[in-house]
């Protein structure tokens, strides 16, 4: 949710070409160089990647934010986006260090100290496809790559066939909001995996013509916009019992809206919602899930 | 009414030192009171402490034979009025504003004034000479027009009695003169007590019919103008050589200063 | 004294207080109304009045009703109610304080609602208290805990509160609690520190009447409490020694106008967060059509501030639509030039 909210505050709408050219720079590491064995990894989404295509051997350090998969919770670990620790991620000597694309201080130190950075920057499906490609490049694991690439390709091609055809409800995508209060909600914008997402899921964004990752609608904006079901996620804490009642009667004074008229807001627990990695394909099962249960039964 | 101070001492900070020392001292209804000294010597102390601001640390102050400290302050304030030797404002308030402010402690709940009100303000700026500056704004006067602009406010408080602190101070000669004259006038025909502090010895001898000199924070001598203005007072008072000589012309007693005396 | 003269005399230039005070009442009361009533018709989504009040569609199928009633009307009466609070407490910690540039953030009650703001967003508070949610709730809190320090290094018992150390004592927290707040930024994630900043840029979107019904008591407290101020305001204003000898109790006047400031203040930032220049602004304003007799301005200014706030909202959430501007952008891009303008003016 950092680094989501992060690329939604910081990018345009040019992500696209930062993807590229970043891709190019991935390229160019695995065809001159062997195979990266002591990498160290900022970014939650790629350690995911990495130990998913069975590189998780070639990990030295992980971010603060890193808790997937268990493994990594034996590793070093380096700081994040604001707080990357320098000094330690030198002294631990790795070949390739994962950043985040804003990371420039971090990765011009990296290229002086003669260490190999890979520069990724948040985007749709495609992106995590095309990072996982490289990222089975400079490790060697190519092969491994492929087929997890596949792996999700079919997860997610499965979840589009049992919800085809089927009426696609209007969805508000939560993914940040204060405690007992509508007040700066954080939503899914109409560009990014998590739109992406619900889209595959058989949802309608309400938001899909925001050209960002992000938005924060008004209260105005909310009741325009009437979305038939309300997703949020919520990744620090877990909500349920009698946390989801209160949550829940929060939305009590717009019963005006659908979602909250008919009972649809539902609370998705867990931290691999907002993580674009190899779970995407459990994460998108959810929506759907959520979205469509007959579908599933 | 009558002020009487019994044996008044008072000290602003408690290792300082007493600033006013076993003061006893009466103020006469309808009298005219100079309170003469040296800068530092405790006048501004004495005013506040008869004006109820300051309490004394020890000995008792009585206003019209009541305990001055139990009087309740809005009705005191209808009763004394004082004059501080500067006034600044924090806002720009236009001169019939400043002086409606007097009427305060007349006002009732809503402190709204009335037409009474709004006259006896007039009666006061005219009184003061000074009617033809009520739409002014106050800071843009000279000097003088503010002085006493602040005369005209204390006086539509409608008091008995008037403490003056340092009235001519910042005044030109012109000015000194009027003021005197409208407080001698004051005193005269309102019959207003007057208590004016100061350090200008022919201010206090051209209208003050008695004095209390004080140095140290102690009354060195008080009593009828004539009596206790002379030249070995003024020495023990400043430290200076002077001849205090009836003067035909003007009426009064004045003070020619010599020289200093090492 | 002659009636005959009072009926000549000039006055000085000004209509008697009653008449003023009733003109004022009514001129900026209309103002304020009709901000309010104006201002639920226009926003980003274009909504039809003649549908908002058709009775004959159900409430839950007219979403311009809903929009009407439950996001536009909140806002505007939180707008209201936060600008009048903001502007008379600015004008009374003018007085209080005997400077003109004094606003209701000066003595650090902004400063300390911040600071309970941003504890509760990165402690990922969780658990509010009844109809306040942690953020608002943990905002108040510290705010009156910041007032309630300085009041007690400022008073003297006994004795009038010494302007100068509650002028240093709010500058100084200010600064010591604007540091803190930076160090918890500085610990904070990056989606923590934009909540943060986004807190500290004010937002009406309150959503809900609830917000403001539950710091309506605070408010009515503050409104009983400035009411019984202005006159002496107006003698403390030109110095506390002759307010005394003028029946004015000007410890007892210091001590309420500081309550009654920090509750309006800690009030309005619970609700809105801290909304800038309001409080310095609409005095200024007021004052520059009114004159400065406190027993004008105070009123006229809270009507005022209303009006101002309401409109500054109009703007922010108009001029970019569908984007909304924090309101507290708007009123600063208003403000700032005003106060160099002021400060250029009295140099």
């Amino acid at each position: 949710m950092v680094a989501l909210v992060a690329a939604g505050a910081l990018q345009g709408s040019s992500y696209h070409d930062d993807v590229h050219s970043a891709v190019g720079a991935g390229r160019q590491a695995s065809a001159n160089e062997r195979p990266a064995s002591r990498i160290v990894s900022l970014v939650p989404a790629l350690t995911e990647m990495l130990f998913a295509i069975g590189a998780g051997s070639q990990v030295v350090a992980v971010s603060s934010y890193d808790d997937y998969p268990p493994e990594t919770k034996r590793l070093a670990r380096v700081g994040a986006l604001l707080d990357p620790d320098v000094e330690r991620i030198l002294a631990l000597r790795p070949d390739l260090v994962l950043t985040y694309g804003s990371q420039d201080a971090l990765e011009a130190q990296l290229t002086r100290a003669g260490i190999r950075a890979f520069s990724y920057r948040h985007g749709g499906l495609d992106t995590l496809f095309r990072t996982l490609t490289d990222l089975g490049g400079v490790t060697g694991r190519t092969m491994e790559a492929a087929r997890t690439a596949d792996g999700i390709r079919r997860q997610l091609d499965a979840i589009r066939a049992r919800v085809a055809g089927r009426p696609r409800p209007r969805v508000l995508l939560v993914f940040g909001r204060e405690p007992q209060s509508l007040r700066q909600l954080y939503v899914s914008g109409g560009v990014g995996f998590l739109h992406e997402m619900i889209e595959i899921a058989g949802g309608t964004n309400v938001f899909a013509d925001i050209r960002r990752e992000s938005a924060q609608p008004s209260s105005e904006t909310l009741l325009a916009r009437a979305p038939a079901v309300i997703l949020e996620i919520h990744e620090a804490r877990t909500i349920a019992g009698a946390d989801a009642a209160r949550e829940r009667a929060t939305w009590a004074p717009f019963a005006a809206i659908p979602a909250v008229r008919n009972g649809r807001i539902h609370f998705l627990n867990g931290t691999y919602f907002t993580v674009p990695g190899p779970r995407v394909g459990l994460a998108t099962e959810v929506f759907a899930r959520t979205l469509h249960p007959e579908a599933f039964r | 009414m009558v002020l009487h101070l019994q044996h008044v001492s008072f000290e602003y900070v408690a290792e300082n030192g007493f600033s006013i020392r076993d003061v006893s001292l009466t103020v006469e209804r309808g009298s005219l009171t100079g309170l003469l000294g040296p800068n530092g010597c405790g006048k501004t102390t004495l005013l506040k402490l008869m004006a109820g601001v300051l309490r004394p640390g020890q000995g008792t102050i009585t206003f019209a034979g009541g305990v001055l400290d139990d009087i309740p302050r809005r009705a005191l304030a209808r009763h004394i009025a004082v004059v501080p030797q500067e006034t600044h404002p924090a806002f720009d308030y236009r001169v019939i504003e400043m002086v409606l402010m007097g009427r305060h402690p007349h006002l009732g709940p809503f402190a709204l004034e009335g037409p009474g009100d709004l006259a006896i303000a007039h009666d006061a700026l005219r009184a003061t000479g000074t009617a033809h500056l009520a739409s002014r704004s106050y800071m843009s006067l000279s000097g003088g027009e503010k002085q006493r602009v602040v005369i005209a406010s204390a006086l539509a408080q409608q008091p008995d009695v008037l403490l003056l602190d340092e009235p001519t101070a910042s005044l030109d000669l012109a000015y000194q003169l009027e003021v005197a004259a409208l407080l001698a006038r004051l005193n005269h025909e309102r019959g207003v007590t007057i208590v004016v502090a100061t350090h200008d010895l022919n201010l206090a001898a051209s209208i003050c019919r008695t004095l209390v000199l004080v140095r140290g924070g102690r009354v060195l001598a008080q009593g009828a103008t004539e009596t206790v203005l002379n030249g070995d007072t003024i020495r023990q008072l400043y430290d200076v050589d002077a001849d205090v000589r009836f003067h035909d012309r003007s009426g009064h007693l004045t003070v020619v200063p010599i020289g200093r005396i090492p | 004294m002659t009636s005959s003269t009072v009926a000549t005399a000039v006055d000085g230039g000004l209509r008697p207080i009653r008449l003023r005070l009733a003109l004022t009442l009514v001129g900026y009361g209309t103002l304020a109304l009709l901000a309010c009533v104006l201002a639920p018709l226009v926003g980003s989504t274009s909504i039809s009045l003649s549908r908002v009040f058709d009775r004959s569609i159900p409430f839950a199928d007219n979403v311009d009703a809903q929009i009407f009633f439950l996001a536009r009307l909140p806002r505007v009466l939180a707008g209201a109610t936060v600008g009048a609070m903001l502007a008379s407490a600015g004008v009374v910690l003018q007085a209080l304080l005997r400077n003109p540039l004094a606003t209701p953030f000066t003595l650090g009650v902004s400063s300390g609602a911040a600071l309970g703001a941003v504890l509760a967003i990165t402690g990922g508070a969780t658990a509010g208290l009844g109809p306040l949610s942690p953020v608002p709730l943990s905002s108040l809190a510290v705010a009156c805990l910041v007032s309630a320090i300085i009041y007690a290094l400022a008073s003297r018992p006994g004795r009038p509160m010494s302007t100068n150390v509650l002028l240093l004592a709010g500058v100084t927290l200010n600064a010591f609690i604007s540091a803190l707040i930076l160090l918890v930024q500085y610990f904070a994630d990056f989606a923590e520190t934009y909540r943060m900043l986004r807190w500290l840029m004010g937002d009406l979107d309150v959503g809900g009447f609830l917000p403001i019904v539950t710091v309506l008591p605070l408010f009515v407290v503050a409104c009983v409490l400035f009411a019984t101020l202005p006159s002496s305001l107006n003698l403390l204003s030109v110095g506390t020694e002759t307010a005394t000898t003028r029946g004015v109790s000007v410890a007892r006047t210091q001590r309420l106008a500081f309550v009654s400031t920090a509750l309006a203040t800690s009030a309005a930032v619970t609700v809105a967060g801290p909304i800038g220049f309001v409080g310095i602004v609409v005095p200024h304003l007021v004052r520059l059509m009114t004159g400065v007799d406190h027993r004008i301005v105070l009123p006229a200014s809270a009507l005022f501030g209303a009006a101002f706030l309401v409109g500054c909202d109009l703007v922010a959430r108009t001029v970019l639509a569908p984007v909304e501007l924090p309101v507290g952008v708007v009123t600063a891009i208003i403000g700032g030039p005003f106060f160099l303008w002021l400060l250029v003016r009295r140099a």
